[in-house]
This record gives structure tokens, C-alpha cells and sequence, in this order.
């Protein structure tokens, strides 16, 4: 029994790998495949010749398309970390009045940002077009990331707030009966006590703002905002379809996401946790 | 421990947040203030000034080009680059709102129509001089009014590898389409290339416009007067191609994958004959692309009953936005960017091919451009094939063309019905104009 | 007093986002939806009341659309939720380096849904694609297969790249619900002597259900937003189009704004449906 289960355990591990990685790694292939050969009709998986120059290339600053792609990673980094720093705290004080305060219209409130997450792009961009002409606020990596903000504050909210609801009350009015005020109490008790859904709602965040593409594309595509994921679609152009290049660029690009990823990995999983246990 | 660290940290990126948020307000206060010194740069262009270009890539002149440009005229050009693609949805938003995206903009033949009809773009002036060395140019004008200035050329030219057609013992190069049809044959029958013509399928404009050249090589017509279809000359193309697909001429790949892939078969050796860009000159000679060089050669498209006497262009053109507030500057900036001097300079650096054809002759003509064949006879066969223009439904138009030779493509239909879906789609599209 | 206010001070931030850059233009989208608004002829844009939704329903290509839509959130749904709590039984295993399995799951999380699309083109690509190269390669078969030739293989196989994608956040919260339920409650129910498929049934799967609730709203969500995917895998071709896809063309390429906005408003209608739903169970465990 124990060495079926182990075996069962070992297959499942290997299909979950394959079938996750496996596409990661074709398109290393083909990111280091010649062009002419990968149209080749041959049914040999490998390229005869391995050529790094799409890397090269792209990794280099001083070529053209080395510097955009930087760029479009560090206009990414930019709007991500301005999101982030928005959202989180617009987040936590809304989920903080509505799973510990009592007010008038905390449903229906709570009911029409839940709501919001349904909402397809399509069904704003224009009348947002507009928006920002009118304020000027185009091709602004601030305004850009007030939008992404305002697409996963539903989200964190809803997280955030049922972690708080698994916060003991007992804890907050003891600090309320100490003569803090409910801010206070608020920044002393709930918040340190939180951080994991906090770190788990801001990875979730940025996993998601970080291959945003419709949205950077109407409202900040000039070469100073533009993310990497248009960057990347920019290298499929009308003429001339650069598979290699292609390939290579989306290689790069989850680097990034999938670093921190690794890094506060740990977070995702205990922050949303105890979301649902009672207290 | 850790979390007071932690509790700090998060303490601090909300005064952080708080201050951003401050920033924000300084930054919509800043806006107004950067408007102002646009608009002084605006009034400034009287005397030089700014202007915005926005294009793909491939259009973007180089930074010496442009500093020479400004030398010479005081306008200083910011760049903004976009996918090709993407262009076309910006114009339409921004157009929406009312707003210029650019100055000066890419345009593309294909976009014409609409964005005449929606009163984008300011008519240029242009010399009779320069209209009749530049054929593309009745591309881009709409009753009378030219819209766009065309600096990039593409036309339909034939290709076909010269060694595979001695392997397969063929002595000359395809006259007609049907001698292409018959040597593809034979080419497939001995074993020396399975797929040899490679020819868009897929539910992708190249598709539609694939269909419209073969038809005008073919019968010197597609559309009636009125903006329908030419009922004789369509059928016998969409035919053509189903008789192709049939007999397994066609890669079955064609189908599905992108109709540049299609092409690009010729560069592999993996097709023999394709009717494509201009720029498959350059791509035959170019190492990195092309595997199988010396062996295509660029010839006249073939027609019915000897080579064809028209061919269709698909160029680029620059336009002035409606809504720009630098017109000035930018037909100047227009005018400047297509010159012929300019038009020498733009090849050897971004392998623009030259609009003006005295220009493109020069350049075969000292051997800049290599391996040209028949390329500088073909421009001058240069004829629009749309009487009244590029219709404003052109969209929408192409849309149900390559749906529905997709779907005789992939067997869902016949030649007949799939001729039947696109024209009553057209008859429809014309009506309501 | 003061008690009164801080509330509302406190979701007056979330409010003023949501409000300016979600409600408005929601609204603004509305009442283009009611115009005759084609970009191409500007000087012809009036109301016409509910006439762009008459013409929108009535068409063939919308419900075709619609049908297309329906299939893949089907199809997306069940095998998210069925895949994204296998993966995270998986995950839950207490092995060396579980941590690093965990970094490989999220990947394809951090993919641009074009990327993602461009990156499955790549496997089935009907000429020179992988899969085609490896079927051959075994002997399979001896002619490339046109994965992407017929309407419904169309479909599987963008559902199946979207469900690729969204794995990744259904595992992880089924792998936080699993791991919120204290062992206690699984000793308990041992000793009572229930079977795997019983606790399953009374323990894991009722504790686990707020859990998958947000996975599958998400899901959900993603699902009927399909769209860079779609054109990455087939283009605007009208075989594998959905309804956001329609939305698109009709608004960007045919420049119909009327229509299209109205195109967009039964996309969220049919969404709201679904979130109200939702809701419904959200809120339930919100509500203690």
C-alpha cells in the first residue's frame, strides 16, 4: 500500500512537472533555434545549431531592442511597486470597516466592489480613454497603476478582510479599553498581526498587474511606460513574426515574477489560510 | 521580533502610500503645468518647434537622420514607438476622445478608407512630379485628396527556386497560373517538394488580400464599379486556390498557422512558388532567414494567359492627424521623410523599400538592392484595384473574406459557397454605405 | 460621533478608485451602447434607445459567439477546480523541496495570457509544432494534425491553455483551505473510524468550499475575459471567436462603438449572473 501510494505520488509528480514545464522549455528551444530551421519539416525536437543571439541581443543595453526590453521590465517593476504601495494600505483600511465596523450600507458597499471583479476591461477602456485625456494623466506610470489598483482592489479586499474577521475582537478591545483609539488599535493590534495576508495579497497583486496588456496599452504605451508584456507582443510585428526572439523575450520576462514568486512563496500559502477558520 | 520589523515596515509603506498620495495631487498639479509648456513648444513650432511621430519600428529614422532633419528645419521630432498592429487601435481611442495621438502617424493602405471617412486625417499637398514617380500614391488618395504620403513599398512579386525546378527537370520560369498550377504538379509527382506553393489560409487579412491579387493578375479585375465583387473573376480565384488546396499543393500548415509563416516556406526551401512582399528580395539574400540562397528568383507575377499586366501594392504611408496643432511642422516633417534623398537614406538603414521609382531603379541599378530580378519592372505595373478608393467597410470587408476562404480551407465549404458568404457580406457593406 | 465617520473615512480611498475608474466609465459605456456611434460617420450619432441590442441578439454571429464563450467557461471551470486541487494534494505532501515545487506551480501564473497563447501555439503548431514533432516522432502518426483546424478542437484547446493558466491560483487556495483544517478534526473522524472517502465528504470538502469558492469566481472571471489566448492560438478568425473577441471587432476593427459597447454590456450582463451567484456563496463565509 505504502509503496503504490509512493509510486502513485512519483507519477503524478512527474505529469505535474512535464506538463508545467514542458512548455517553458520548448520555447527555450525554439529561443535558441535558428529561424529557417524551426520551419523545417523534419521531426527532430532539436535544432542542429544552437544560437544564443536572441539572448545576446536582448540582454545587451545597447542594442535597440536589449534597451526596450530593460525598459518595458523597469516601467513593469515601476507601476507593480506604485500599485502595490497604493493598493495594499486602500485595501486594509476598507477590509478592516467592513469586517470590523458596523455602518449603515457596509453590504450593499461590500456587495458592489465584490461585484466589480466580473467587470471586463473592454466594458471601461473607453470612457477611461477619455478620462485621462481630459486630466492629462496619459503615459503616467502613477495614473497607470491608480487603474491596476482600482481592477484587484476587489480581490485584496475580500482576502484581507476575512483574515481580519479570524482576528480575536477580544484582542482590539482590550487595546480600546487601554484608551487607544480605534485607528490606534487598528495599527497596533490588526495590522502587525496580519502581515502574511498582507505579503500573500501583494504577491497576488503583483503576479497580476505584471502581464497586464490591454490596459497599459491604450492608456501608457509611449516608450516611457510601456510594460514588458507589450514589449514582448511588439516583437510579433505585421511583417516580420521573430519566433526566436519571441520566445527569448518571454523567457526574460517571467524571470522577475517568477524570482519573487519563489521568494515569499511561503506567504502565499499561510496568509490566505486562515481566512475562513473562525477565530 | 520579526514582526515588529515586519509591523514597521508596514507602518511605513503607509505613510509612504499616504505620501504617494500626496504626489499624486502634486503630479495632477504638475500636469497643467507641463501642458503649458507644450502648448509654448506649440506656439514655439511657428519657428521650429515639436512634433510627436508615432510608427512602428521599422519606420523609425535614426537619430542622425533626425538631428540633420531638425539642423535643417528647427522641428524637433519625438518618437513614439508602436506595434504595427497596435497603431490602428490607438488612432481609433484616441479618435474617440477627440484627441490627436500623434502628429504625424502611421498609415497603412488598408486603413484609409475608414479613417477618411471618420475625418482623421488632413489632406497633404503633393507636386504632380512627385505623384507620377511614386504609383502607390493613388493607394492613398480618396476623391482627390491625398491622406498619406507612401514610404515603404510592398508589392506582389513572384518567387519561385530556380533548383528545385531543374531537379524536377521544368526548363522556364511560370508565365500563367496555370503553368504554375501544372509545374507545382509536377514538382509534388517527382518527389522534389511536397508543398510548393505557399499560399495564406488562415482567418488573417494576408489571407483576403492574397485572394484579391491573385484574382487582378488574373483577370485584371476585382470589384465592380459600385464596390462589389466581381462576380467571374473572384469564383475563378477562390477556384484556384481550391483546386490547390485539393490537390494537396497547398501545405495543410497554411491553414492555421499565420499567413507570414505561409510565406516564409519559400526561405526553407519547404515551398517552391509564392506570390508575396517585396521584401522577400532582401529576405532570399539574408543568411540568417534563408536557407536556401541563390536558388529564388524574384519574376513578374504570371497572369491568364501571359505574365500579368497590373500588380497590387500594399504600402505604408505618413499622415497628419486632423486633431494635431503642429500641421504645419508635420507635412514638413512628411515631405522631408520621403524625399527621394531621404528614401536612399531610409533603405540603407532600415530597408525601407523606395516609393519613388526613380529612386527604387537607382538602387537596383548600383547594385544596392541584390537579387532584385524582376522587381523593378513589376513596380511600374503598379495599379490600385479598388475604382473608388479604399472603401471605409474595408475592415469589416476583409474580415468576412478571410473567414470564409478559411473555411473552404479547411473543408467546411466549397469555392461556390464561400463565394456566396463574402458577397453577400459586400453587397451588404455597400448598401449600407 | 467620531465612530460614525471613520468608516466611511476609511473606504473613502476604495471609493473614490472604484468610483471614478470602474462605475463611471461603466456607466459611460452604457449610455454609448444606447447611440448610433460608427467612427465612420461621425456626423450621424444619435440615440436609438435599445436598437443596438435588438440587432446585437438577433444575429447569428453573436450566438455563436456566445456558444463559444459558454464552452470554454464550462469546460475551464471543471477542469480548473478538478486539476487545481489535485495539484494542490500534490503540493500538500511533505517532501524536500516542496518549496521549489510550489515556485513551479505559480509559473504559469506570472505568463502575459499573449505570451501564453504564443508560447501553446508553439506545442501546436500544425506544421513544425512540438506536439506534431513528438506524434510522429513515436510513430503515431504520419501526417502533422491540424490542432487548430476545427471549431471544437479550436475551443479544448484554448480552454485547455487558459486552464493551464489558471491552475496555479486555484492550487494555491485549495492548498491554503487544506491547510487551515486542523489535524485534530481528520484524527477525530480516524478514530470514529471513517474512510478516506468520508472524511472527504464531512470534513474536507464542506471546510474546503469558501476556499473554492474565490478559486472558481476567479476562474470563472478569467474565463469569460479570454482573449489574448484566442487571438495568439487563431486569430480573428470567426472559428474560435467568444463574445469579447466579437466585442473587439465590432468596436475596433468595424468601428462600431454603439454596437460594440452594447456587445461589452451583454458580456457583463452574462458575467453578473454568474457574480451573483457568487455572491451568494462569498458572502456566506464572510458572514460569520
Amino acid at each position: 500500500m505504502k509503496v503504490l501510494k509512493k509510486i502513485g505520488y512519483i507519477i503524478a509528480l512527474a505529469l505535474f512537472l512535464t506538463l508545467t514545464l514542458g512548455p517553458f522549455i520548448w520555447t527555450f528551444i525554439l529561443s535558441v533555434t535558428p529561424e529557417y530551421a524551426m520551419m523545417e519539416k523534419t521531426s527532430g525536437l532539436f535544432p542542429d545549431m544552437v544560437i544564443y543571439d536572441n539572448y545576446r541581443e536582448l540582454l545587451t543595453e545597447g542594442t535597440q531592442r536589449g534597451a526596450l526590453l530593460i525598459t518595458g521590465i523597469k516601467n513593469a517593476l515601476k507601476a507593480v511597486g506604485a500599485a502595490l504601495l497604493i493598493g495594499i494600505p486602500v485595501a486594509m483600511m476598507s477590509a478592516y470597516a467592513l469586517s470590523r465596523m458596523e455602518f449603515k450600507g457596509r453590504k450593499l458597499i461590500k456587495n458592489l466592489l465584490l461585484i466589480t471583479m466580473i467587470i471586463p476591461v473592454m466594458a471601461t477602456i473607453i470612457p477611461l480613454f477619455r478620462l485621462f485625456v481630459a486630466r492629462q494623466w496619459l503615459d503616467d506610470i502613477f495614473w497607470l497603476s491608480i487603474v491596476y489598483v482600482s481592477s484587484y482592489l476587489p480581490m485584496a479586499t475580500w482576502l484581507i478582510s476575512n483574515y481580519f474577521s479570524t482576528i480575536p475582537k477580544e484582542l482590539e478591545e482590550a487595546a480600546l479599553i487601554d484608551g487607544c483609539g480605534r485607528m490606534a488599535s487598528f495599527l497596533r493590534i490588526i495590522v502587525p498581526s496580519s502581515y502574511p495576508i498582507i505579503l500573500s495579497a501583494a504577491l497576488i497583486m503583483f503576479l497580476n498587474t505584471w502581464s497586464q496588456f490591454q490596459i497599459p496599452l491604450i492608456l501608457a504605451s509611449s516608450l516611457e511606460t510601456k510594460p514588458v508584456a507589450i514589449v514582448v507582443s511588439e516583437f510579433m510585428t505585421k511583417d516580420s513574426v521573430q519566433y526566436g526572439l519571441t520566445a527569448a523575450a518571454g523567457i526574460i520576462a517571467v524571470v522577475p515574477p517568477a524570482a519573487t514568486a519563489l521568494i515569499f512563496r511561503r506567504f502565499l500559502i499561510s496568509g490566505m489560510m486562515r481566512g475562513s477558520v473562525k477565530g | 521580533m520579526k514582526k515588529k520589523v515586519l509591523s514597521m515596515f508596514l507602518g511605513l509603506s503607509m505613510i509612504v502610500s499616504l505620501a504617494a498620495g500626496c504626489s499624486g495631487g502634486n503630479a495632477s498639479e504638475d500636469t497643467p503645468a507641463d501642458a503649458e509648456n507644450t502648448e509654448t513648444a506649440a506656439e514655439e513650432s511657428s519657428d521650429g518647434g515639436s512634433i510627436t511621430l508615432m510608427v512602428p519600428d521599422w519606420a523609425i529614422p535614426t537619430e542622425e537622420q533626425l538631428a540633420e532633419f531638425k539642423e535643417e528645419s528647427g522641428i524637433e521630432v519625438v518618437v513614439n514607438e508602436v506595434g504595427w498592429d497596435d497603431i490602428r487601435d490607438k488612432m481609433v481611442t484616441a479618435a474617440a476622445g477627440g484627441q490627436a495621438v500623434a502628429d504625424v502617424v502611421e498609415v497603412d493602405w488598408s486603413w484609409v478608407g475608414e479613417f477618411y471617412a471618420a475625418d482623421w486625417l488632413e489632406p497633404l499637398d503633393v507636386s504632380d512630379e512627385v505623384k507620377a514617380d511614386m504609383p502607390t500614391m493613388e493607394t492613398f488618395t480618396k476623391d482627390g485628396k491625398v491622406l498619406a504620403v507612401p514610404y515603404a513599398n510592398d508589392y506582389r512579386l513572384s518567387y519561385y527556386n530556380t533548383k528545385q525546378y531543374e531537379d524536377a527537370g521544368i526548363k522556364d520560369e511560370p508565365q500563367t497560373w496555370e503553368e504554375v498550377y501544372e509545374n507545382c504538379k509536377t514538382l509534388k509527382e517527382k518527389g522534389v517538394c511536397d508543398y510548393p506553393f505557399a499560399l495564406p489560409l488562415n482567418a488573417e487579412e494576408k489571407t483576403s488580400t492574397y485572394l484579391m491579387w491573385l484574382a487582378y493578375t488574373m483577370n485584371g479585375v476585382v470589384f465592380n464599379d459600385d464596390g462589389t465583387l466581381n462576380r467571374d473573376s473572384v469564383l475563378a480565384a477562390l477556384q484556384y486556390e481550391e483546386k490547390l488546396i485539393k490537390d494537396e499543393l497547398v501545405d495543410p500548415a497554411d491553414k492555421t498557422s499565420s499567413g507570414m509563416d505561409a510565406y516564409k516556406r519559400i526561405l526553407s526551401g519547404s515551398a517552391n512558388f509564392l506570390t508575396g512582399p517585396t521584401s522577400f528580395v532582401s529576405k532570399s539574400t539574408n543568411e540568417e532567414e534563408c536557407s536556401v540562397i541563390g536558388q529564388i528568383m524574384p519574376i513578374l507575377v504570371p497572369g491568364k494567359d501571359a505574365k500579368a499586366t497590373v500588380t497590387m501594392a500594399l504600402p505604408e504611408g505618413l499622415g497628419v492627424t486632423k486633431f494635431s496643432e503642429n500641421k504645419d511642422a508635420a507635412k514638413k516633417f512628411i515631405k522631408w521623410y520621403t524625399s527621394a534623398d531621404m528614401q536612399e537614406n531610409l533603405n540603407a538603414s532600415n530597408t525601407a523599400i523606395p516609393t519613388l521609382n526613380s529612386v527604387l531603379k537607382k538602387l537596383i541599378d548600383d547594385g544596392t538592392i541584390k537579387n532584385a530580378g524582376a522587381m523593378m519592372e513589376e513596380a511600374e505595373l503598379i495599379v490600385s484595384p479598388f475604382p473608388g478608393g479604399v472603401p471605409s467597410y474595408y475592415a469589416e470587408m476583409s474580415n468576412a473574406m478571410y473567414n470564409a476562404i478559411n473555411k473552404m480551407a479547411l473543408g467546411e465549404m466549397n469555392a461556390e459557397e464561400a463565394y456566396a458568404e463574402m458577397e453577400t457580406k459586400v453587397a451588404e457593406l455597400v448598401k449600407a454605405e | 460621533m467620531k465612530n460614525k465617520i471613520l468608516p466611511y473615512l476609511l473606504l473613502a480611498p476604495m471609493i473614490l478608485i472604484m468610483g471614478v475608474l470602474v462605475f463611471y466609465p461603466i456607466i459611460a459605456t452604457f449610455s454609448y451602447s444606447l447611440k448610433k456611434w460608427k467612427l465612420t460617420a461621425p456626423a450621424d450619432i444619435r440615440f436609438v434607445g435599445l436598437k443596438n441590442y435588438a440587432v446585437v441578439l438577433t444575429s447569428e454571429s453573436f450566438w455563436y459567439s456566445f456558444r463559444n464563450t459558454v464552452f470554454i467557461l464550462a469546460i475551464v471551470v471543471v477542469l480548473t477546480t478538478v486539476l487545481g486541487f489535485l495539484v494542490s494534494v500534490l503540493l500538500n505532501v511533505n517532501v524536500k523541496g516542496a518549496g521549489i515545487l510550489l515556485a513551479i506551480a505559480i509559473l504559469p501564473w506570472a505568463l502575459p495570457p499573449y505570451v501564453n497563447g504564443i508560447l501553446w501555439k508553439f506545442v501546436f503548431s500544425s506544421g513544425y509544432g512540438f506536439m506534431n514533432k513528438v506524434l510522429i516522432g513515436l510513430g503515431l502518426i504520419s501526417q502533422p494534425v491540424e490542432w487548430l483546424g476545427s471549431r471544437w478542437s479550436l475551443l479544448l484547446l484554448v480552454s485547455l491553455v487558459v486552464t493551464w493558466r489558471s491552475i496555479p491560483f486555484m492550487a494555491l487556495v485549495c492548498l491554503a483551505g487544506r491547510q487551515s483544517i486542523p489535524e485534530g478534526l481528520y484524527e477525530a473522524a480516524r478514530i470514529d473510524g471513517g474512510n478516506t472517502g468520508t472524511i472527504f465528504r464531512t470534513i474536507t470538502l464542506p471546510l474546503m468550499l469558501p476556499f473554492l469558492g474565490i478559486g472558481i469566481t476567479s476562474a470563472s472571471v478569467t474565463a469569460i475575459n479570454v482573449f489574448d489566448e484566442i487571438i495568439a492560438l487563431s486569430g480573428y478568425s470567426d472559428l474560435g471567436k467568444n463574445i469579447l473577441v466579437e466585442s473587439y471587432l465590432t468596436t475596433f476593427s468595424f468601428l462600431d462603438f454603439g454596437k460594440g459597447s452594447a456587445v461589452t454590456y451583454l458580456v457583463m450582463f452574462f458575467a453578473g449572473i454568474l457574480g451573483v451567484f457568487y455572491l451568494r456563496s462569498l458572502n456566506k463565509e464572510v458572514e460569520y
